[in-house]
């Protein structure tokens, strides 16, 4: 913005120098001032003179001088931007490929996200500025700063409470899994799952956020399931599995009444989960939570069993792809954690806490629950 | 249909007008007041809204750049045209007398706008200098966010000039000027020199829609956090361990008596906060063998122990470990923290008193009353008994 504005001006003078001295202006960039990064600050400064550099010559090769209509001028600042841009991320790519070891033109590719609508927005305020400033002079100026610094105050401010509801909504997730020793970081760890697979899938970042909160929160309603059944060692009567089981229709409920989730909560009824299953119907979310939930079951050790092995647990979910799990969140998990080169389960656990009883060696079972203890046996 | 479906609506239609008349008409004036009609339209329905502060439409910006464009009457005309399509077509509010009240209320703002702008053009003269263009625009440009807002506090009949959120209006005046002058140039109305046209108030939008997001990502974020405490604090009752709907009233009530106590704003988000979530410790503890609820206090730490360690609710946390105290409070702690514990003390057991039902808070209100007075802190129960009395629950036959 800064940059176009100055070329708009010194357009007016006929002088080439002027944008690309304004163009050092990044010389005054505080973070990198403050870790005293001279190199840095010097190439950022050398490729920001050149890229005004380009945009200058885009925006002056504009027909009419001074005389110039408007619209021409709107077009000569779209393209100006670009290339300022274009300057920008052709000369970065080079420093940051080799200091992190990634191809060129990956990196290139990455830095092309700056080329959004955003960008060209700025630039033309930055053309409004040069004009309006030609015009009438310098009293305008504060006129455009002052709402650009309370948008930029007002997304800070949101960027600050997201971060720190962010952190609470965590916390509080965290101690109330403070309940089940066995699942501590579970929601986290089934958090990252879920993440990987939405990557897999390409999403947005705003679903990948809704995805994130959504898998932090499956949990919620085990916060009714009384601890002593939580913590039971060894296997479970069928109705301790019924209240256990419980937990998933309250969380259910919960998380229906936030609307951010809502339309994400999986569907409860039993017909409706299996035609998603099998149909692929329906937001893929819960889809991607329960895959998520069950790996990190599996590969993690619970109070009823010692964790599986990442191949088990990979044979499991794909064994019951199509049928229990939607089978492109099993593929999608598979390859974001290959990618990643990551190893879950036995042997690779994070925490080797002494158990107090030692879970026992159980069955697979599906989902990583442990056989069912059959009633009479438990009563006896 | 959605925003984005009803702006090109009424961008289609406002394009297509201003082109018909371009092309059969030599005035030339015809197409940019209808493009600018057409920008007060869609500028209703993009808001800025800071919290807890009535929403600011973008067409007030537009409209401080038409009133200097055209005479009075002719501006007015294009205001009504305008401001009438928008709330055709706009979603919010959903009722038919919810949406004429706003019309009005954006209307009256709107043409005081226009007429503050003819007054004191009037009145600095044929050929204003710099300084008087300046003050007209200026005075035009504040004028209809203020009628907007006492018309609102008329309507809501509640006085509130509260300092929060008036960084909006700043942004709207400030932003609404430099498009009026950026449009017309800065010599006398009308016949301007200098002036960009029509991609002056295009090009200075951009800063606005830029806080217009912001805005609006603040307030979604504000919904998710307040519905995900909302939800955390039903747990309990979904687990059966309280009456169904217990916290929400609690908290409700707490607000109201904290409000009547004359607790701060933040104060009482701290209390509503600690109100919904004051049976929290409860499901963290083991379940008692024998079946009987567990210890009040030991139910008030843990809870109190979970919300201290996050940031945000700490505030809540301590309220809620202040819940169990002796109205004395023995401990050195804030006196307002030690109140506003008293009241949610106060508030939770009138509430399990009177079984969630309205018809007897009378009795329940004389059980607390008739408690050993270290109990319930006496003020707490006079400041309860006016709000009850306020929502009509207590039986004044006598």
């Amino acid at each position: 913005m800064i940059v176009i504005a100055s070329i708009v001006v010194f357009r007016h003078y006929h002088d080439p120098i002027g944008p690309m001295l304004v163009g050092t202006f990044i010389l005054g960039f505080w973070p990198l001032l403050r870790e005293r990064a001279w190199l840095k600050l010097a190439f950022n400064a050398a490729t920001s003179v050149l890229g005004t550099g380009a945009a200058a010559v885009a925006l002056w090769a504009v027909p009419g001088g001074d005389e110039a209509p408007i619209h021409l001028l709107v077009i000569g600042t779209a393209a100006a931007a670009w290339a300022y841009l274009v300057v920008n991320a052709v000369l970065v790519s080079v420093p940051v490929s080799i200091s992190c070891g990634e191809p060129y033109r990956k990196v290139l590719r990455e830095l092309a996200h700056f080329f959004g609508p955003g960008s060209y927005a700025f630039a033309l305020v930055g053309l409004g500025l040069g004009w309006v400033y030609l015009e009438f002079g310098a009293f305008v100026v504060p006129l455009l700063v002052v709402p650009i610094l309370i948008a930029r105050g007002t997304f800070k401010g949101y960027l600050e409470l997201q971060a720190a509801q962010d952190q609470t909504i965590e916390t509080l997730i965290h101690a109330l899994e403070a309940k089940d020793r066995y699942t501590a970081g579970h929601a986290q760890r089934v958090a990252t799952f879920a993440g990987y697979v939405g990557q897999e899938l390409n999403f947005g970042p705003k679903r990948l956020e809704r995805l994130r909160y959504a898998a932090l929160m499956h949990d919620i309603g085990k916060l009714v399931v009384p601890n002593q059944l939580l913590n039971k060692p060894g296997r479970l009567t069928e109705a301790e599995f019924a209240r256990v089981r419980r937990h998933e229709e309250v969380s259910v409920a919960l998380l229906g009444r936030i609307d951010f989730l809502a339309p994400v909560a999986p569907n409860t009824t039993s017909e409706a989960a299996t035609r998603s299953v099998e149909e692929e119907a329906g937001p893929v979310e819960p889809g991607i939570i329960m895959v998520a939930d069950a790996f990190d079951a599996m590969t993690s050790t619970r109070s009823y069993r010692k964790a599986l092995t990442q191949e088990i647990a990979f044979e499991e979910l794909r064994k019951n792809a199509g049928r229990q799990f939607r089978a492109d969140c099993v593929e999608a998990l598979i390859a974001g954690i290959e990618r990643r080169g990551e190893r879950y389960g036995d042997g690779f656990e994070v925490s080797d806490e002494e158990w107090e009883v030692a879970p026992p060696v159980a069955g697979v079972g599906s989902a990583g629950l442990g056989d069912l203890l059959p009633e009479e046996q438990a009563t006896r | 249909m959605n925003r984005a479906v009803r702006v090109l609506v009424l961008l289609g239609a406002g394009g297509l007008v201003a082109a018909g008349i371009a092309l059969t008409n030599s005035d030339s004036r015809g197409p940019g007041l209808v493009l600018l009609g057409t920008a007060i339209a869609i500028g209703e329905l993009v808001e800025l809204r800071p919290p807890m502060r009535a929403a600011l439409p973008l067409s007030f910006a537009y409209t401080v750049v038409l009133a200097r464009r055209t005479s009075a009457a002719q501006a007015i005309l294009v205001v009504v045209t305008a401001m009438a399509a928008a709330a055709i077509v706009r979603s919010q509010p959903s009722d038919v007398g919810g949406r004429v009240v706003l019309f009005g209320q954006r209307l009256v703002a709107g043409v005081a706008c226009i007429l503050a702008h003819q007054v004191v053009s009037d009145a600095v003269g044929d050929a204003p200098s710099r300084a008087g263009v300046l003050l007209t625009l200026v005075v035009a440009a504040i004028v209809p966010v203020l009628v907007a807002d006492l018309l609102d506090m008329a309507w809501s009949r509640r006085l509130s000039l509260v300092p929060h959120g008036r960084s909006a209006d700043v942004a709207l005046a400030a932003s609404a000027v430099l498009m009026a002058i950026a449009d017309q140039g800065i010599g006398r109305a009308g016949q301007g020199s200098g002036g960009m046209g029509l991609w002056g108030p295009a090009v200075f939008t951009i800063p606005l829609l830029a806080a217009w997001y912001a805005y609006e990502r603040l307030a979604e974020i504000r919904r998710t956090y307040d519905q995900t405490i909302r939800a955390l604090g039903a747990a309990p009752e979904l687990g059966g361990i309280v009456r169904a709907g217990h916290a929400e009233r609690v908290a409700s009530l707490s607000v109201a008596v904290g409000r009547e106590l004359g607790l701060s704003r933040s104060e009482m988000e701290h209390l509503e906060a600690a109100a919904l979530l004051h049976h929290l410790g409860q499901v963290c503890l083991d379940e008692p063998e024998d079946g009987r609820p567990p210890e009040a206090g030991a139910v008030a730490e843990a809870g109190a122990a979970i919300l201290r360690s996050t940031p945000l609710l700490a505030p809540a946390g301590d309220v809620v470990a202040a819940e169990t105290m002796p109205s004395l409070g023995s401990r050195a702690v804030d006196e307002h923290v030690v109140l506003a514990g008293q009241i949610l003390k106060v508030a939770s057991a009138f509430d399990e008193l009177a079984e969630g039902d309205g018809t007897r808070a009378a009795s329940a209100l004389e059980t607390l009353y008739s408690g050993p007075a270290y109990l319930y802190d006496s003020k707490v129960l006079g400041a309860l008994e006016i709000v009850l009395d306020r929502r009509e629950l207590l039986d004044r036959a006598d």
